[in-house]
């Protein structure tokens, strides 16, 4: 699974990291800090980041391949 | 197209005495006493409703709708205020209602002070009023929580860990606030200006003494506004907002959720046997229970939403509380349920105004709850009282008796 998270968007919520803190984790402010990225996630991970990806109040993470 | 033509009404009027739809009034007691049908009638075939109080406004009731519209500042701008019908002269609370990119400059400074780090810290404080607020009440067996608990711990969790009020003056500003949103229109500035006062001489005593970088000489040393420091006045507005914020939101989760539980047996032994379950509980409780039910939005230029042509100059409300309660983005939304593993909600708003307090306010809920749940495992309503409400752009509640033991209806 590969996943990118639109800088713009994100509004610092903590959905992502908070329930798949394997995947996403918080920066300074409380963003996303991998906001601006694009990354694969690995298979054991996917699960949690299927429920961060869907829990994104700002539709700011998004599944962009496998 | 005529909007009227594209939506069904049929029995609106008729189940509310008011026709929510084209006639709706955030203030009526009749949105208050039916809140949660309204809204799922709003959001099952209502994407936007219309209001003829005051000069007139409109509600955006959809979840997609609602982060379109909020996160699209350009279009829907908060710089002419939150509140519908907003008095003549009532100073702009920031940053609340200002854009980009002021608004900005703002957040950029505020931020880390209400990031989870920041946040993290303040635990043991919590905890230890949490433990205070409880020990007054325990041995009574039972409590009114909203009075004795909820009302009184976010305040002092904000007061004691971010802005160095005396806790003492709590009940003073909370009752500025609440009248300033719930109060008559006509009251509504008068109110705020009292709470600005105070936390203006706040600001000014801390202003005059050695900086130490916190949050108030952050505050107080402004930000950057068309070039130059931004005036004084903007200071305390800011100060004022978080106050707002801070003092008068998470009190309603937290009574919701005891009301929850005390009404719900199985649920109150799940979360009291596995402390772990909280957090997830939390987020779903801040969806169910909506401090910030509506804010507003006024529209810079024609444009398209829901299905309706919005003009300029045009006035919306952001329903946040019909949009965390659409089947379109949540599975069966109208039920609670603490161990849902998708919440999707818009309860802290969307968009660049995406509320900062929103790691504060999870982490008192959570501790809060940690704490009623290990010393008073069990609790249910009084029998014979019942809960009120009371709604505007925000909702509350005004009281919530609790028994604890088995003596209650529902252990
Ligand atoms: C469960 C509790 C809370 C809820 C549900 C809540 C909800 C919200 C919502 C919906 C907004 C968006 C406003 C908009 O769209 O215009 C907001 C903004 C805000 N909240 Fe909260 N809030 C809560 C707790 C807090 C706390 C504890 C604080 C302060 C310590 C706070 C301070 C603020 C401030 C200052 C803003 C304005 C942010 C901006 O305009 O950039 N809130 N809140
Ligand atoms: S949940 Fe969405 S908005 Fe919140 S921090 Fe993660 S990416 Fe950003």
């Amino acid at each position: 699974m590969k996943i990118a998270v639109d800088q713009e968007l994100c509004s610092g919520h903590g959905r992502c990291y908070s329930l798949a803190p394997g995947v996403f984790s918080p920066d300074d402010d409380g963003f996303c800090a991998e906001a601006g990225t694009e990354f694969v996630v690995p298979e054991e991970l996917v699960k949690q980041a299927q429920l961060g990806v869907g829990s994104c109040p700002e539709g700011a993470i998004r599944e962009i391949g496998t | 197209m005529q909007w009227k033509d594209t939506v069904d009404t049929t029995g609106n009027a008729e189940r509310f005495g008011r026709d929510m739809f084209n006639d709706f009034d955030i203030d009526d007691p009749k949105f208050n006493d039916n809140f949660y049908d309204v809204l799922d009638d709003m959001v099952a075939r209502c994407p936007v409703a219309h209001s003829t109080v005051g000069t007139g406004y409109h509600l955006i009731n959809n979840y997609e709708d609602v982060r379109k519209a909020g996160q699209d500042w350009r279009t829907f701008s908060s710089a002419k205020g939150f509140q519908p019908n907003r008095g003549e002269g009532i100073p702009y609370l920031y940053p609340e209602e200002s854009d980009p990119p002021y608004h900005t400059n703002w957040r950029r400074a505020l931020n880390p002070f209400f990031a989870p780090e920041n946040v993290n810290a303040m635990e043991e404080s919590i905890r230890a009023d949490a433990n205070d607020l409880i020990d007054a009440f325990i041995a009574d067996g039972k409590c009114e929580f909203v009075g004795q608990f909820a009302s009184e711990l976010p305040g002092r969790a904000f007061f004691k860990n971010l802005i160095g009020v005396p806790v003492e003056d709590l009940p003073m500003l909370l009752q500025a606030m609440d009248r300033h949103i719930y109060g008559p229109v006509a009251e509504r500035g008068e109110q705020l200006g009292i709470a600005l006062a105070y936390l203006g001489n706040y600001l000014k005593e801390r202003s005059e003494q050695p900086s130490t970088g916190d949050l108030i000489d952050t505050i107080a040393a402004g930000v950057e506004r068309d070039g130059e420091t931004c005036p004084w006045e903007d200071r305390v507005s800011i100060l004022t907002d978080l106050t707002l914020g801070g003092i008068a939101t998470t009190t309603f989760v937290m009574s919701g959720a005891m009301l929850h539980l005390a009404t719900h047996p199985e649920d109150r032994l799940t979360l009291a046997k596995d402390p772990s379950k909280i957090p997830n509980a939390v987020e779903e409780f801040v969806r169910y229970f909506p401090p910030v039910v509506a804010l507003g939005r006024s529209v810079t230029k024609d444009v398209e939403l829901g299905g309706y042509e919005f003009k300029k100059d045009d006035f919306v409300l952001l329903n946040y509380a019909s949009a965390s309660r659409d089947p379109k983005a949540l599975d069966d939304p109208q039920r609670l349920d603490i161990n849902r593993d998708k919440i999707l909600h818009t309860a802290f708003g969307v968009g660049p105004h995406r509320c900062i307090g929103s790691h504060l306010a999870r982490l008192e809920l959570r501790v809060v709850l940690e704490e009623l749940l290990r010393r008073i495992p069990d609790f249910s309503v009084e029998p014979g009282t019942t809960q009120e409400y009371e709604t505007g752009v925000l909702r509350t509640m005004k009281s919530l008796h609790l028994v604890f033991g088995d003596q209650g209806d529902a252990s």
